[in-house]
């Protein structure tokens, strides 16, 4: 038999043995073992912070570019484009009257040509710019963090910018994004196994504790595994045992970032493939809600789901995103009324992602799911900031839209987020008629009233 | 997601500037615009429209969403509808409602006003023969007024019959009794409007758009 190990190879072997060794034990020491016992080195602020001086070189870099061949370069208006007139229906169509010289108001005739010159105008000006479609797509950036996703314009990047970019490729794609998927599966894989393994446990404190464990310590991995870098603020006021958990909705991640912190008796439809695994697995551990499709469509039943849980007080907290679907993370979109009818107290959560290091926005309409989740995974990094608002229940004489649009307003208010009425559902769906009846409604009765004037005069 | 970006590889919007009288800036925030509506497509069609809430909202929002497909409209001497539009179209509606500009003489402004009220005047005209009839007239008081029961029927009809009246009681001076009027020309709606000051009230300021020149 030749011998077919030359030295060489031999020693490619050992180093490749070597490397993998290394490679494996740092992983276990830097990020599962803390994960484990939820603790942390501060490794990831360090990268932040790293990273942030990096983004501010390269804005400047990108400026002077354009300085020296003399081009202007234009920042993006993510606000109002136009500018929409204050005044009101009657206001306006009075003063287009008015402005008709040759008409004395009093003999005016009821119905003027020119009225129509108001709803035109409101008509194109919402065609420009409203504010609703707009939420429905990602924020735009101020500066450049060296992913090509967020910069269109490759003329004014220098040589050393480019060389830069180059690098943070090669170690995004190269270095973090197998680092993340392998923490992923090991993460999501470990959750599968060890729920099964608890699920084998009769109930009682010794499986509801280890249920915790075991969560959290599952949601750890996989928050490192998009090297999540979140701040809690104001952690006494935690969900407790019978409340209802409520957050603004921005990405399927809401779930991992809030769920790494607590403990959350999560609510959904079950699906199928590996998500359905995962459902099943989690729901063997500790109680969460799970509706077959078919149920999701039945008000009275999940309502009474729901309170039943929330009566029960050895079970989690509920963890419920009343806005209905993703919205950009610049503003809050009308909450659903059916979980502020159950009664719970309500413990309201407000997230806001920091969109400098990657957009948390989940556009469904424009990525699946796993596209999403590789987005996510070759991001620099998701930092965000959690604030756990005190506690509201409803008050006397307060309905469950009122109390949805106070618990609306006080998440909206801390996360820095505008406050909308609109339905998130608009993403998808129409708006109804009723609106277009309210205007007509207003300018009906303004031209009733003037003949009844008239003819009191 | 555009972070920073110029104009240095956009000629087309040089041509557009000249048609429609917008600067780039203008024209670059409106094309973002356009590919918001359009879902990232090349054409925009009325279902798109429709999906603005803000625009639900209008009385008059079907005529105000026509006025885009409406060929007499794209100042290209043209008839009929379209089904869809691409972004000179587009621009070229909006731009019915642009900003007037400070130096500007007699007869330019005198041609701005004619624009704008041609515009008015073809959301009325839906036919296209070039005359706004009673029934058409009718039609777009109704829809400003109120079919949800502020107003009845009757009310709503007699204010679009006495509007109407009025209208050709000035156009027409006295009628005899058998005469039959066919509806308002433009001619007419132009005499119909003349004191009204429309410059402002039928245009849309844009904000903090510094047209800053580029290099020569």
């Amino acid at each position: 038999m030749e011998l077919f190990f030359n030295p060489f190879d031999n020693l490619v072997c050992i180093l490749l043995g070597i490397s993998f060794t290394v490679w494996f034990t740092m992983l276990l020491v830097f990020i599962i073992v803390p994960a484990i016992f939820g603790v942390s080195f501060g490794i990831r602020r360090l990268y932040m912070k790293t990273l942030l001086k990096v983004f501010e070189w390269a804005t400047l870099r990108i400026e002077r570019g354009a300085k020296e061949k003399n081009h202007h370069l234009y920042k993006p208006y993510s606000n109002a484009i136009i500018a929409k007139e204050p005044t009101s229906l009657e206001q306006e169509i009075n003063e287009i009257r008015r402005s008709g010289s040759n008409r004395d108001l009093d003999s005016a005739p009821e119905f003027e040509m020119s009225d129509i010159f108001y709803f035109a105008r409101r008509g194109v000006e919402s065609i420009m710019d409203d504010e609703v479609t707009k939420r429905f797509s990602a924020e735009e950036l101020e500066s450049w963090n060296l992913l090509t996703r967020s910069n269109n314009n490759f003329h004014y990047i220098s040589l050393r910018l480019t060389v830069l970019w180059g690098l943070g490729l090669l170690i995004r794609y190269g270095f973090l994004l197998p680092l993340r998927v392998t923490l992923a599966f090991t993460g999501v894989g470990l959750l599968v196994f060890l729920t099964c393994v608890i699920g084998l446990l009769p109930n009682g404190r010794m499986k509801n504790y280890l249920s915790e464990k075991v969560h959290l310590m599952c949601y750890r991995i996989c928050v490192r595994a998009l090297t999540a870098i979140i701040t809690y603020h104001d952690s006494e006021n935690k969900p407790k045992n019978g409340g209802l958990c409520v957050a603004n909705h921005t990405s399927p991640i809401d779930v991992i970032i809030l769920a790494s912190d607590g403990c959350y008796a999560m609510v959904g439809q079950i699906h199928g493939g590996l998500m359905g695994v995962i459902q099943r697995s989690m729901v063997k551990a500790c109680p969460h809600i799970w509706f077959e499709r078919s149920e999701v469509k039945d008000r009275h039943l999940v309502a009474k789901r729901l309170s039943d849980h929330i009566e029960d007080k050895t079970k989690l907290p509920i963890l419920i995103f009343p806005e209905g679907t993703c919205i950009n993370n610049t503003s809050v979109m009308m909450f659903k009324k059916g979980s502020f009818e159950i009664g719970a107290t309500v413990y309201p959560v407000a997230i806001k992602y920091d969109p400098r290091f990657g957009d948390a926005f989940w556009n469904s309409s424009k990525f699946g799911m796993v596209n999403y989740l590789l987005c996510m995974m070759s991001s620099w990094a998701i930092v965000c900031s959690v604030w756990y608002l005190p506690p509201m229940s409803r008050e006397e004489g307060e309905d469950a839209v009122q109390f949805a649009n106070r618990v609306k307003a006080a998440i909206a208010r801390q996360g820095g987020l505008v406050d909308l009425l609109w339905d998130g559902g608009l993403k998808r769906g129409k708006v109804k008629d009723t609106f277009k009846e309210e205007q007509q409604k207003l300018y009906s009765k303004m031209l009733v009233g003037t003949q009844e004037d008239r003819s009191r005069s | 997601m555009g972070a920073l970006q110029s104009l240095h590889g956009r000629p087309e919007y040089l041509d557009l500037a000249e048609k429609t009288g917008f600067s780039f800036e203008q024209i670059r925030v409106l094309h973002e615009r356009f590919k918001q509506l359009s879902h990232n497509e090349e054409t925009l069609r009325r279902s798109h429209f429709n999906e603005i809430p803000d625009l639900a909202c209008n009385p008059i929002r079907a005529q105000i969403i026509e006025a885009f497909f409406d060929r007499r409209n794209y100042h290209q001497n043209g008839e009929g509808t379209v089904e869809e539009i691409g972004f000179e179209e587009f621009l070229v509606v909006m731009s019915h409602f642009r900003p007037p500009s400070l130096h500007m003489t007699e007869e330019q402004r005198e041609n701005v006003r004619r624009e704008k009220l041609r515009f008015v005047f073809n959301m009325h005209d839906t036919d296209n023969d070039g005359t706004i009839t009673l029934e058409e007239y009718r039609h777009v008081v109704e829809e400003l007024l109120s079919r949800s029961g502020a107003l009845e029927k009757e009310t709503a009809k007699s204010i679009a019959d006495a509007a109407m009246l009025e209208v050709a009681s000035i156009s027409m001076g006295h009628m005899e009794p058998d005469e039959f009027y066919e509806g308002i020309t433009f001619e007419h709606f132009l005499k119909l409007l003349d004191g009204f000051e429309i410059e402002s009230r039928m245009n849309i300021r844009f904000l903090n758009m510094d047209t800053s020149t580029l290099c020569k």
